[in-house]
């Protein structure tokens, strides 16, 4: 109703009241739900306060004792949240932006893209600059028994270089082994009559969760002592060709190799599609052209095809490379960190759930923010040299 | 440290006294399963009033005050031992009126813990066996002071002040249950079969170790050790036991303050003694290999017949090391098919026993290893007073009475001193804790649960990497330096 209003000539009352009473409505909506959302025990207390209006006075002091139909106060909680967050929301970009629509052109232009933007920046301090800039603070002031940089001396000890190491190793192998099996599934079905099928069996595991992942591949790698039936599908095709079944996840180096390989199943998917989009996209009078020069099939793909795609590639390897840095699911899942497999945000986690070391933890999870920041800057810069982001 | 450790010691004196008083000469008698619907006969598991405690008093009014409150506590008890929780407070929730909500979280319950306490939502209370941690939520100021809620006498007679307590004098948790954990379970009816005697001395678990193999009877040990997140603790539990029999219990609780660091002659020492018997071809059932592999629970399942036939029937494997929370609840037929699957019910005492890890070295008598849980009245997310009926409950949990129900199916010793010695009475598994700890010369804690977080961590990777490694020199170089260099800088 209210973005109509732009489109009349002659402005009723009504249309010239409407968006400022939406503006106000919504903000009146947000600033109550958000009231009610901030109490601890607000699904609890709302139910309750219903309850009490229906009359049911025993539901209500049962609710507010903890106890009662907690599962319909959630519901009625999740359905006030969704209310306010969307209706809410929704209403307070509408009436705002009407309320902009009613100033001159001129101002409307220099004040219309802050109202879309503020409230974006304004979550992104609170829940993102913030907590940067605390954990930084707390690296550098927390339990450091007066010398800001102890946490930071402390991680150049064996025990910590152990999971700069096995980070190191799943940087190159993890985002090596993806972006590779990636780009050769990519080149592969770009001649494959069913494409889209073959496609579809590689990007699948994309949505499958880190943790979901782990539980399944437990599976792959269950170990039964030699002479007992397999239940693990690896060790059942290992000693069906006659061999000891293997304790994949167990023996070291092995087991951090067989960690990689599940990231790399589900992240081949990724690199698998964004390279094959890639690969449509080289025009057919360069190949024609290489063709008739003379050039095999496989110099075609690996002196013209991939050169053209070269962007594409570290755009694919550097989104890859940001994910395995800060990986930590599957090492939980699988080996909750131990025979040599941890990495650096798994024992962040344990110094911070397990050790009550929050400096500590602070510290490692600065070093690996400050890991990310190269990767993410070759990432952007990328993106905006293929014209996307700029 | 060292005054901190001691309350369970005392508490086991108690059954000692029990069963001592009970039976001139001790045959104990054995305990089927008690399933949970079996309850027992007698009054209500709950104090009379007054109790010395205004909480639980003004909670055991006939008025109920505070009728239909929920009370929540956070255990790291499954399967039986859960059901046995619950037993333990019901007549004290048909009393008051409280409702008492476990929430069990198993190997995960240390770290759900602490994530629920940092983001200020803290089930009301919660047990913890690791002393260590405790008193770092009391320093924090995230578990409150208990001193006025208990009547600390009653956990520390004879022991000065034993209990967890903080710089400034305040005791941070309850101490509740304690378990011996210097037992070995074994098949009766085998045994006898075989011909085979218990064990008194390690040369002679030695001997009978390499008989069974020898006799192409299976493996002599069931040894498992995975846990999720916790895996490592039950090897560290054998190192600790070996500690005590081949260092002694001063080395031992060096050991525990890193005076005694782990590369060290003493800790290889007991390495070695393990290692023989874990990395011997045939002594492990499945393997070494299988040790870090299978399920903490499910190591003694080769032991039982899977008919319940023990006529003519050879165990896979022999011995399980494994403290007295063990029992029926997590043999084969109740864990892996619930109440309804035990129609082949083992009888601890007729079937399966318990006996004590021999003693190795004579020099060091016979030494006994405990832990014990704490119970912490966490600090409320909004900084607010804990509610009366929280400590109405951490009362009830300290009297007896909080433990009586669990204690009466055989499974439990108290923490608290005045626990009445009739209600041990009569339970084979408990009979057999208090001979252990009245015959032993010394006692010692779980050394990785009074460890520091990192050590304790360091300790139970080290070791289940040892382990996997098959504790080759390598390997045993690798686990006692990595622990030594986890250790935080005082």
């Amino acid at each position: 109703m209210a973005t109509t209003s732009r489109d009349t000539v002659e402005i009723s009352p009504l249309r010239r009241f409407a968006p400022p009473l939406a503006a106000v409505l919504g903000l009146v909506i947000v600033a109550i739900g958000v009231g009610i959302l901030a109490d601890r025990n607000a699904a609890s207390n709302l139910m309750a306060s219903i309850y009490d209006a229906l009359g049911n006075t025993q539901g209500a002091v049962a609710l507010r004792n903890g106890a009662g139909d907690q599962l319909a106060a959630k519901l009625v909680l999740g359905v006030l949240a969704l209310f306010v967050g969307v209706g809410g929301i929704w209403m307070l970009f509408v009436g705002v932006s009407a309320i902009v629509g009613l100033l001159s052109p001129r101002w409307q232009g220099r004040i219309l893209p802050w109202v879309f933007i503020v409230p974006a920046m304004a979550l992104l301090t609170v829940f993102l600059i913030y907590p940067t800039v605390g954990t930084i603070v707390t690296s550098l002031t927390v339990q450091t028994n007066g010398d800001p940089l102890a946490h930071y001396k402390a991680l150049f000890s064996p025990q910590y270089l152990g999971l700069i190491q096995n980070n190191l190793t799943w940087l190159i192998v993890g985002t090596g082994g993806s972006v590779l099996i990636g780009l050769l599934i990519a080149g592969l079905v770009d001649r494959v009559k069913r494409e889209a099928l073959a496609k579809t069996f590689i990007f699948l595991p994309l949505a499958i969760s880190f943790v979901g992942a782990s539980v399944i591949w437990r599976f792959m790698y269950e170990w039964q002592p030699g002479g007992q039936p397999q239940i693990g599908l690896l060790n059942a095709v290992v000693t069906s060709v006659g061999a000891g079944p293997i304790r994949w996840v167990q023996d070291q180096p092995l087991n951090t190799y067989a960690l990689i390989l599940i990231f790399i199943w589900l992240q081949t998917g990724f690199a698998m599609v964004v390279l094959s989009a890639a690969i449509k996209g080289v025009s057919i009078e360069v190949i024609e052209a290489a063709r008739l020069d003379g050039a095999s099939e496989r110099q075609i793909f690996t002196r013209v095809i991939v050169p053209i795609i070269k962007g594409s590639i570290i755009t694919v390897a550097t989104t890859i490379a940001i994910v395995v840095l800060k990986i930590f699911d599957i090492i939980y899942v699988m080996t909750g960190g131990r025979d040599g497999t941890n990495v650096i945000a798994n024992r962040m986690f344990q110094e911070f759930y397990e050790f009550f070391n929050d400096g500590r933890a602070a510290a490692l999870g600065t070093v690996l923010f400050i890991a990310v920041l190269p990767v993410m800057f070759v990432n952007v810069r990328n993106l905006r040299k293929q014209g996307i982001g700029s | 440290m060292t005054t901190k450790r001691n309350w369970w010691l005392t508490a086991v004196g108690a059954v000692v006294l029990a069963t001592a008083c009970q039976t001139a000469a001790p045959s104990p008698s054995p305990s089927s399963q008690p399933g949970p619907t079996s309850t027992p006969a007698g009054p209500a598991a709950v104090p009379a009033v007054p109790t010395g405690h205004a909480e639980l008093d003004q909670a055991l009014g006939a008025d109920q005050p505070f009728k239909g409150k929920k009370v929540t506590i956070q255990t790291q008890w499954i399967l039986g031992e859960g059901a046995n929780f619950d037993a333990s407070v019901a007549d004290f929730e048909a009393a008051t009126g409280i409702e008492i909500v476990q929430e069990s979280i198993a190997s995960q319950h240390e770290l759900v813990l602490r994530s629920r306490i940092e983001g200020h939502t803290p089930p009301d209370l919660a047990m913890l066996a690791q002393p260590s941690a405790v008193i770092e939520y009391g320093d924090r100021g995230l578990t409150t002071n208990v001193a006025s809620l208990i009547d600390a006498s009653q956990f520390s007679a004879g022991f000065g002040t034993s209990l967890v307590t903080g710089a400034g004098g305040e005791i941070w948790g309850i101490p509740f249950k304690v378990d011996v954990k210097s037992t070995i379970w074994y098949p009766i009816k085998a045994f006898a079969a075989k011909g085979y005697a218990v064990p008194t001395t390690w040369a002679e678990l030695q001997t009978l170790a390499a008989k069974i193999v020898s006799d192409g009877n299976g493996s002599p040990w069931c040894v498992a050790i995975k846990d999720g997140q916790a895996t490592g603790w039950i090897a560290t539990d054998w190192l600790e036991d070996v500690m005590l029999r081949t260092a002694g219990v001063e080395k031992y609780n060096q050991w525990i303050t890193h005076e005694l660091p782990f590369d060290s002659p003493e800790v290889r020492a007991a390495l070695a003694v393990i290692g023989e018997q874990w990395f011997t071809q045939g002594y492990v059932y499945g393997g070494y290999q299988s040790i870090t592999a299978t399920d903490r629970l499910a190591p003694m399942d080769p032991m039982f017949p899977t008919d319940g036939n023990w006529e003519g029937f050879t165990p896979g494997c022999w011995m399980h090391r494994q403290a007295t929370w063990f029992g029926p609840d997590f043999f084969p037929g109740v864990r892996l098919n619930g109440q309804s699957g035990s129609e082949h019910p083992n009888v601890v005492g007729e079937d399966i026993g318990i006996m004590y890890f021999p003693s190795i070295d004579a020099a060091q008598g016979k030494p006994a290893l405990g832990a014990g849980d704490t119970l912490m009245v966490l600090t409320p997310g909004d900084g607010s007073e804990v509610r009366p009926e929280v400590k109405a409950v951490a009362e009830f949990l300290s009297t007896p009475y909080g433990l009586q129900r669990w204690i009466e199916r055989g499974s439990a010793i108290s923490a608290n001193q005045t626990t009445p010695e009739a209600w041990y009475a009569g339970a084979y598994k408990l009979a057999v804790a208090a001979d252990i700890v009245g015959n032993s010369t010394s006692f010692g804690f779980d050394a990785s649960d009074l460890m520091p977080p990192e050590a304790n961590r360091a300790f139970w990777d080290g070791i289940t990497a040892w382990i996997d490694a098959g504790g080759t020199p390598a390997a045993t170089d690798t686990f006692v330096q990595s622990v030594d260099a986890a250790w935080p800088a005082q």
